[in-house]
């Protein structure tokens, strides 16, 4: 046991990232569970991911906002890409996006084949740590998300399927840099998981509860047990969906 | 609940199970925690962030880590940006004017000694990372020598008021440590001028105290796994230049190195990376181990 951790004064900015996060990942794993998309974040994020690399072997800044204008614009580009692909090979768009994931992986290598600590560094700007959030840092993840939401929420029937997309390609881009690709997969996929089968507003209530539980759960055991934060939050989102569930059976709610 | 008394509820948690010694030290590598300890003693309370099996270019962000950083009066690093991927986030994170660069509290080994393998050229295409030269500054004990020298006086610079202490440590480890190079100097005279191969420039300071000659790295590039093609040609160059042991650091993959004394016959010595502090090892039994191991190739 290690008391010294738990500080409210560290832990908090961690807590709310995560309640930013999940924001706008709980609506939008929904879709993504409706339309069967589960790997889609991930290939979203690489594709983002692919974009700064290429900014930066053209000698752009890699910090500030350069480096984000190029991971939107590869991540919008990418979600187009695959917005097309699904109105044609709708059937197979699982494959094209796993396809597109070891793409832009692999680019990423190739690209910096012979700057290992370039990459390195870049990896760690790309794929955040959720315990180095800054106050500063989660005020434009904020504006960013409450934007992405209230469109998602008052505009889901006129922006079609491009439009989610595209809201999706920002929302990731802002969360994985946030608290990188585990817990953003986490946050998108399980609480929506845990839905399935519930009342459109008892679903999401349960949902929020299981995000929010994992997040402060997850954050004070990894206090308490000294492990890195984001892999304990990453298991109790899981742990607590398996016992809502248990405790709550089905429809209930 | 302000933070004033949960800081305070917190406080009143923690049971007196730890007398709170004088000063904190948060040091970023074991190697450095350990020097700590031989010129601190129970004067100061040492925590390190990572292990001898961890590589310290990357690390997973805790809670406790930015606790530690938080309180800590001294940091002590191998810097060289060597922590370059962590260091500044945590610094950020922990707001600690103590330890901030340019104070007291902000020590860094690799400013201290002659830095080995100083780019020429600052070029964007060799990386960000080691533009000051070689981090692992920690692998010749001459180095832990003159670093040791210097955080003595920042040790005192610190705090004053047991400047005896650590005169007096200070004095004894240097003894010990010129008596215990003296040892290793004729031990390891049989390997001056024996060429190896390495796995990752991690040795460099060792082989240069040793007089190893290095003939070849795996590495092309500091953290680039080799690719076949560097790996035959490393196997030719071998043919014409001998090598008597191929030297690995524990915390790597091993699979290059294995490749490579497969098809040449090389044995492979994999040295521990640094010190088990955490383990109770001190430096005296870390280095030792090396010297042992390599000399132990050459009969």
């Amino acid at each position: 046991m290690n008391l010294e951790g738990l500080d409210i004064s560290i832990l908090a900015p961690a807590f709310v990232a995560g309640l930013i996060v999940l924001m706008t990942h709980i609506p939008l794993g929904y879709e993504v569970l409706r339309r069967g998309i589960i790997f889609i974040d991930i290939a979203v994020a690489q594709i983002a991911g692919l974009g700064v690399i290429i900014a930066y072997t053209l000698g752009w800044d890699e910090h500030g906002i350069e480096a984000q204008i190029a991971a939107v614009t590869s991540a919008l580009i990418g979600v187009w890409i695959l917005n097309k692909l699904e109105s044609r090979h709708g059937k197979h768009l699982e494959a094209l996006i796993g396809t597109s994931f070891i793409l832009a992986a692999t680019g990423g290598i190739l690209l910096l084949a012979n700057n290992p600590h370039g990459g390195e560094h870049l990896k760690e700007l790309l794929v955040g740590q959720i315990l180095w959030v800054e106050w500063e840092q989660l005020l434009y993840a904020a504006i960013i998300s409450i934007i992405v939401l209230s469109i998602w929420v008052q505009l889901r029937e006129k922006i079609g399927s491009l439009g989610f997309y595209m809201l999706f390609a920002v929302a990731i881009t802002v969360s994985v840099q946030l608290v990188g690709v585990y817990l953003v997969f986490a946050s998108l996929i399980v609480p929506a998981l845990a839905a399935i089968g519930q009342a459109k507003k008892s679903g999401l209530s349960l949902s929020i509860i299981i995000g929010t539980c994992g997040y402060a759960s997850g954050l004070v055991l990894s206090a308490l047990l000294d492990l890195p934060s984001g892999a304990v939050i990453v298991w109790m989102i899981a742990i607590s969906a398996l016992l809502i569930k248990i405790a709550m059976p089905l429809k209930t709610w | 609940m302000s933070l004033q008394t949960s800081f305070l509820c917190i406080s009143l948690l923690l049971p007196c199970v730890q007398v709170q010694a004088a000063i904190n030290v948060f040091t970023c590598e074991p190697e450095w925690a350990a020097l700590a300890k031989e010129l601190g003693g129970d004067q100061l309370d040492i925590y390190s962030a990572t292990t001898a099996l961890q590589d310290p270019h990357h690390i997973q962000a805790r809670p406790s880590l930015i606790a530690k950083a938080r309180k800590a009066d001294l940091l002590i690093c191998a810097g060289a940006e060597l922590e370059t991927g962590w260091l500044p986030l945590l610094m950020r994170k922990a707001g600690n004017a103590r330890i901030r660069a340019g104070q007291a509290g902000h020590f860094l080994a690799a400013e201290h000694i002659d830095m080995l393998e100083v780019p020429e050229k600052l070029d964007r295409s060799l990386g960000d990372v080691h533009a000051s030269g070689n981090p692992h500054v920690h692998t010749d004990p001459r180095n832990i020598s003159r670093i040791a020298g210097q955080l003595y006086k920042r040790l005192v610079g610190i705090d004053p008021d047991n400047t005896d202490i650590y005169s007096k440590r200070y004095s004894i480890f240097e003894r010990e440590w010129q008596d215990a190079i003296n040892v290793w100097n004729n031990q390891a005279a049989a390997v001056n001028g024996v060429n190896v191969v390495v796995h990752h420039d991690y040795w460099s300071y060792l082989i240069d105290w040793l007089g190893l000659v290095k003939v070849a790295t795996l590495e092309p590039v500091p953290g680039v796994a080799p690719s076949t093609g560097h790996l035959s040609q490393i196997k030719q160059l071998l043919n014409t230049q001998p090598a008597t042991m191929i030297i690995d650091t524990s915390y790597m993959n091993d699979r290059p190195v294995q490749w490579l004394s497969k098809q040449t016959g090389i044995p492979v010595v994999a040295l521990p990376a640094t010190v088990d502090y955490q383990g109770g090892e001190s430096l005296y039994d870390w280095f030792k181990h090396i010297v042992d191991l390599i000399t132990g190739q050459v009969e």
